[in-house]
């Protein structure tokens, strides 16, 4: 009988050790936004849009981003037509300036522009820079372990603050557990909280500078039934960036 | 034995009365004839769902209600200012198009009635009755010559435009806006321009977002082309009429007034009409004489196209094409059986009585059609190929017979009597399994379904009727005339020959001895056809089931490219101009509707018109105050240099941001005013007009002087105009637009919600239909019941399936009085199912609800082929497998291929859906012959194995 407590007490303390101490969905949604926002970053990007009347346009365009994700820069390659053209986006996409190579101007977009889709692409300003929106606007609940696209897999539930102003009352990740990185997020329509409006798909998951960075994203429009590609052509991490170089002013350089 | 003493009762009558069965037949046929012509055909979708359908009623009520439901699209292609004089030109003409063509009748019958309120005043009768004729002449004389348009919409209604404009515009648009309106001299007027376009389309990235916003830049886009070229002529002293001065500041004002395409080559009139499209007489003629009168215009518009499209055309369209196909396919069906017979029998005369029998009970099944349902649907309209398919099996049995009967040597009462006796019983036992099956289909609430069981399984038994009645009729008569030859010549002539398959005898022996062979392939062949079967996918675009062919069909894909709006659009009514402006607010917030139109758009709520008051006030207030200048002087020559060079810039970024926002139409429009910049060279309009400017500072000047002496005054005084204050009312409405959004009553109101794209790509009719009948259930239209049609179908279609299988198998099961008799001759129809979908898939076709009805119509026709091995194995005993299969087997094979030439002409059919309906059955007889001939052979060689 002594034999069957002691084995008891042992399991217990076993099991404390082994699973009280498990990740919460708080712990893993810390982790997953140093993977999805590092602290500085260059990137080369290709995006292919579909325009309004169903045809593919591809861009390429560099961008930079700071304090994990609350400035970033972006300034077109790719079409000739739109090259040197810059977007400036500050204070989590709450800011966002437009640089005009063909007339050598600057001009502002109204606030409300985060909401809006970036550049025809089915991400809207604030899915490219909304900093740390995932722990500051959100609540997260760890949900039942999944596998998804092939990797086991974190399943978080991220609900809106209610003095939050962004725009998807709820989304879903999954997060890979070997690196943290979300591997798909499901965003939640603010009109129909049921309804998936749109998924994001991140894949070839490489190790770049110490952090796991996925070179492809496909962000589905359920609704347009439309989806955006990009594709990571170079990436460096913990680079210098200068705070001057996110102004309005160095826009035009 | 009751069934026997009828039979042997009907072979004396046409053995000794067959004059009199004759006269009988020939009366019947005249009578079914008649009903026959009155049948009327509809190809519309509601007509296939259940009447009492909310969905279906909400529709019937629109179309009903609203005449506007009901419209003949022209649509006119070519060069902007010729297609718009083309429309000036037809549009009075159609609105004088009548219809002459019933007035005798009319006037026939207005006579009558004439008479008879005569003969009532001479016999002092009933004033009700007077009056109730009077109102009947009154109602008849409004149909001579009567007039089938009562407008022609290709123009915005600009009269009210120009008073109630301002009052039209969003809040937030007016403040963006109001420094447009606000000083008429051209100096001014750009500077304007540049200052709201810079707060308006640079300042806020949603301007362009979404449908309604991206038309409303490329509309005033548009306005500043016009203006620029327009300037561009005065400054290089080109003449210009005051109209065309005054049509600037209006598409300034109000944008291009005509119902043109985005690029300009296309412009569509609608022409609503006094009838609905319901009445199949006026909807004929309407078509007709529009189309004729476009013809005869194009002959002055060399270079230009036009056609009709919208639901009046297209549904003329498929009247005219679907009868003419119907026509053409059953007659080469016809041909085709005939010849096939003629080879089988080698013989002309008994296929020739068979084919007339089989017409004749086509008549009197489509009588019978008339008289039951009324008319035709896009399914019932297959009737008389399914008919024509399982007709000819009835004759074939009766005259192999009855044949065979003379050539043995029986007198023509013998052979007749015992015609009926052998075949007759089999015929009605057969016809009956395949009518019930048919009848089965009943269950069905879809109104399409219903009447496709009705109408075939009363078709199938005229059919019978007409074989059992007539055809032994006209056996008769051709014996008689065989004997006076024979009499005469004294020489015989040929009956019948012998023409037993025998390679099917011996298929079918070799594998029944090798029964666990012919067991074991048939089991993998069948997996690998359920596994197909359960492959295939539905086809969710309905467009496949139309003719491509078809003009108006065509042209609705011209519509939805050059006008980027399909023509399949959903609807539904509410009974106040609150609940519509809601409802359409909520449709116009989902991703999935492109554009609303409803009642709202002319006329905003009382809140939004208090609230766009003050502005308007204010814009009024600046206008009135401001100076027209009749000089343009060189100073303001050079700063009008430079808001031109600022409107490029403008146009330019906004160029720039609608390509990265994959906005195609604003940079395309942008590329019209300042080039487009992967194609270096000229096409710049602003940088011409600097140049116009500079070659000559003063002739510009001048010109400018000129051109603002007409547009300054102009503008001011349409801006003035149209800042009226007064609240717009229901009652302030032009009829135009009240007949566009409301019933003759005015109490109903009509809100129409346009998907964002095409329907039929992507699954786009699910989402929107899941979307709008999310906002409201009462929604109805082409989506709507479409999806509608599918559920309805799916349900029943499965119910349909399920029931017809226990149905036949307990008539099997009481025929055959054995279980595992029954059991053995359904195998092969199930199996058949099965093959039949498998090798739909296989063939790289999809599931339509035209190939569905398939489903349940194959088992009627399938079990036929089991149930007649199975009765011939039963009375021939045991190892008689050869003699079966090469007597039973060849009969089973004809029947099968007549069957199969039947639902193959529809191969040819200009309807896809139908060619999908014949196909599929063309595919599943063939099918269920197979199944028969390969599998039943394993399992009687199984059991007589086993016996043994």
């Amino acid at each position: 009988m002594k034999k069957y407590l002691i084995f008891a007490i042992l399991f217990l303390i076993l099991s404390y050790v082994l699973f009280g101490q498990e990740l919460t969905g708080k712990k893993i949604i810390e982790k997953a936004n140093e993977t999805f926002n590092p602290d500085t970053v260059y990137a080369r990007m290709k995006m292919t849009i579909t325009t309004s009347s169903g045809k593919e346009r591809t861009f390429v365009y560099d961008s930079w981003s700071t304090n994990s994700g609350e400035k970033n820069l972006m300034r077109y390659l790719e079409p000739r037509r739109v090259k040197d053209q810059a977007i400036l986006m500050l204070n989590n996409a709450n800011d966002i300036w437009v640089y005009f190579p063909r007339t050598g101007r600057v001009r502002k977009l109204a606030t409300h522009a985060k909401k809006q889709k970036m550049e025809g692409s089915d991400f809207s300003y604030e899915d490219m820079g909304s900093g740390d929106a995932f722990i500051d606007d959100y609540t997260a609940e760890r949900l039942d372990d999944e596998k998804m696209e092939g990797y086991d897999c974190y399943k978080l539930e991220l609900t809106r603050k209610p003095e939050s102003d962004l725009s998807y009352p709820k989304m879903i990740l999954w997060i890979i557990k070997e690196n943290f990185v979300p591997i798909v997020i499901d965003y939640y329509s603010e009109n129909y909280p049921d309804r998936v409006e749109k998924r994001l798909v991140q894949s070839d998951v490489q190790v770049i500078d110490g952090i796991p960075t996925a070179k492809k994203i496909v962000m589905q429009n359920k609704n347009d039934n439309t989806q955006t590609r990009m594709e990571l052509l170079d990436v460096k991490y913990n680079l210098t960036l200068d705070d001057d170089m996110f102004t309005e002013r160095t826009l035009k350089k | 034995m009751w069934r026997e003493k009828i039979l042997k009762k009907l072979a004396g009558w046409h053995a000794l009365h067959p004059w009199r069965m004759l006269a009988v037949v020939l009366l019947v046929t005249i009578i079914m004839a008649g009903a026959a012509g009155q049948l009327k055909l509809s190809m519309r979708t509601s007509d296939l769902l259940p009447e009492k359908d909310p969905m279906v009623v909400q529709y019937n009520k629109v179309l009903k209600e609203f005449k506007t439901a009901s419209s003949l699209i022209v649509v006119v292609q070519g060069e902007e200012s010729r297609i718009k004089e083309f429309a000036e030109k037809i549009a009075p003409k159609i609105l004088d198009v009548v219809d002459s063509s019933q007035n005798k009748k009319w006037r026939e019958e207005i006579e009558k009635l004439e008479i008879k309120i005569e003969k009532l005043k001479t016999r002092n009768g009933r004033e009700e009755d007077i009056e109730k004729y009077q109102r009947e002449i009154d109602d008849m004389r409004s149909h001579i010559d009567k007039v089938l348009f009562q407008r022609v919409d290709y123009k915005a209604p600009l009269d009210f435009l120009r008073e109630n404009m301002l009052m039209l515009v969003k809040e937030d648009d007016l403040k963006n806006l109001k420094d447009i309106f606000t000083n008429p001299n051209l100096l001014e007027l750009v500077r304007n321009i540049n200052d709201s376009m810079e707060k308006e389309y640079i300042g806020d990235q949603e301007s362009i977002s979404t449908r309604e916003k991206e038309d409303g830049a490329v509309s005033f886009l548009d306005g500043i082309q016009n203006l620029v070229l327009k300037l561009r002529k005065a400054a290089s002293q080109q003449e210009l009429t005051k109209e065309e001065i005054k049509a600037a500041a209006d598409k300034i004002l109000f944008g291009d007034p005509y119902a043109l395409s985005y690029d300009k080559t296309t412009l569509i009139l609608t022409a609503v009409p006094t009838f609905t499209i319901m009445d199949r007489d006026y909807l004929m003629v309407a078509t007709e004489e529009v189309q004729a009168i476009v013809d005869d215009l194009l002959q002055d518009y060399p270079g230009l196209q036009a056609g009709l499209t919208g639901s009046v055309a297209r549904e003329h369209d498929e009247q005219v094409y679907s009868q003419r196909s119907l026509g053409s396919t059953t007659l080469f069906a016809l041909i085709a059986i005939l010849i096939l017979l003629m080879v089988s029998f080698r013989m002309w005369v008994a296929p020739v009585l068979a084919i007339i029998t089989l017409v004749v009970g086509l008549i009197w099944g489509m009588g019978t059609t008339f008289f039951v349902v009324g008319s035709l649907n896009m399914f019932t309209a297959l009737m008389s190929v399914v008919l024509l398919g399982l007709g000819i099996d009835f004759s074939i049995h009766i005259i192999s017979n009855f044949t065979e009967r003379r050539a043995a040597g029986e007198s023509i009462p013998q052979a007749m009597e015992s015609t009926f006796l052998k075949s007759g019983k089999g015929v009605v036992t057969g016809a009956l399994t395949t009518a019930c099956a048919f009848l089965t289909l009943m269950v069905s609430q879809a109104r399409g379904m219903r009447e496709m069981g009705l109408v075939t399984g009363a078709g199938l038994l005229s059919i019978l009727l007409a074989t059992m009645l007539f055809l032994p009729t006209l056996l008769v008569f051709r014996a008689r005339l065989v004997e006076k030859k024979i009499n005469k010549r004294g020489k015989g002539v040929r009956e019948a020959k012998d023409i037993s398959f025998r390679f099917l005898g011996r298929m079918a022996e070799w594998l029944g001895k090798h029964y666990v062979f012919t067991i074991a392939g048939s089991v993998v062949i069948s997996a690998f056809l359920i596994w197909s079967a359960f492959q295939i996918r539905f086809d969710n675009n309905f467009m496949n089931m139309e003719p491509e062919s078809l003009a108006s069909i065509e042209l609705m894909d011209t519509v939805l490219e050059k006008f980027d709006i399909s023509t399949e659009n959903d609807f539904t009514l509410v009974d106040s101009v609150e609940k519509s402006r809601e409802l359409s607010k909520k449709f116009r917030d989902l991703s999935t509707v492109a554009v609303t139109e409803d009642i709202s758009r002319y006329l905003p709520s009382l809140e939004e018109q208090r609230a766009r008051t003050p502005v308007i006030e204010e814009i009024r207030d600046i206008v009135r105050e401001s100076e027209i200048q009749n000089i343009f002087s060189p100073q303001e020559m050079e700063m009008l240099k430079r808001e031109i060079g600022r409107l490029e810039m403008n146009i330019i970024e906004i160029q720039d941001m609608a390509f990265l926002g994959g906005r195609d139409k604003v940079d395309n429009k942008c590329k019209m005013i300042v080039g487009d910049p992967d194609v270096p060279g000229p096409g710049n309009i602003l940088r011409d007009l600097l140049q116009t400017m500079e070659s000559d500072f003063s002739a510009g000047a001048e010109g400018f002087s000129l051109f603002q002496r007409d547009f300054a005054p102009y503008f001011k005084d349409s801006v003035t105009g149209m800042c009226r204050t007064e609240t717009i009312t229901l009652a302030d409405l032009p009829e135009s637009i009240l007949d566009r959004y409301s019933n003759t009553s005015r109490n109903l109101f009509i809100v129409t919600v346009y998907p964002a794209g095409n329907l039929w790509e992507g699954g786009l009719i699910y989402r929107f239909v899941e979307d709008v009948e999310g906002v409201t259930e009462e929604m109805t239209g082409m989506p709507s019941l479409g999806l509608a049609l599918l559920r309805v179908f799916g349900r029943d279609g499965r119910k349909a399936v399920l029931l017809t299988l226990v149905i036949v198998f307990l008539l099997l099961w009481i025929d055959f009085g054995k279980l595992r008799d029954s059991v053995i001759a359904m195998i092969p129809l199930a199996l058949g199912i099965f093959w039949m979908v498998g090798v739909l898939y296989l063939s790289g076709q999809m599931l339509t609800i035209m190939n569905m009805m398939g489903l349940p119509l194959i088992i009627g026709i399938g079990i036929d082929d089991g149930v007649h091995i199975i009765h011939r194995w039963r009375s021939e005993g045991k190892g008689k497998i050869r003699t079966v299969f090469s007597s039973t087997g060849k009969a089973i094979l004809l029947t099968s291929l007549t069957t199969m030439l039947a639902f193959g002409s529809q191969f040819f059919s200009v309807f896809p859906g139908w060619a999908q309906f014949g196909a599929a059955l063309f595919i599943g007889v063939a099918a269920c012959f197979l199944t028969t001939t390969l599998i039943i052979p394993g399992i009687i060689g199984f059991i007589e194995r086993k016996k043994r």
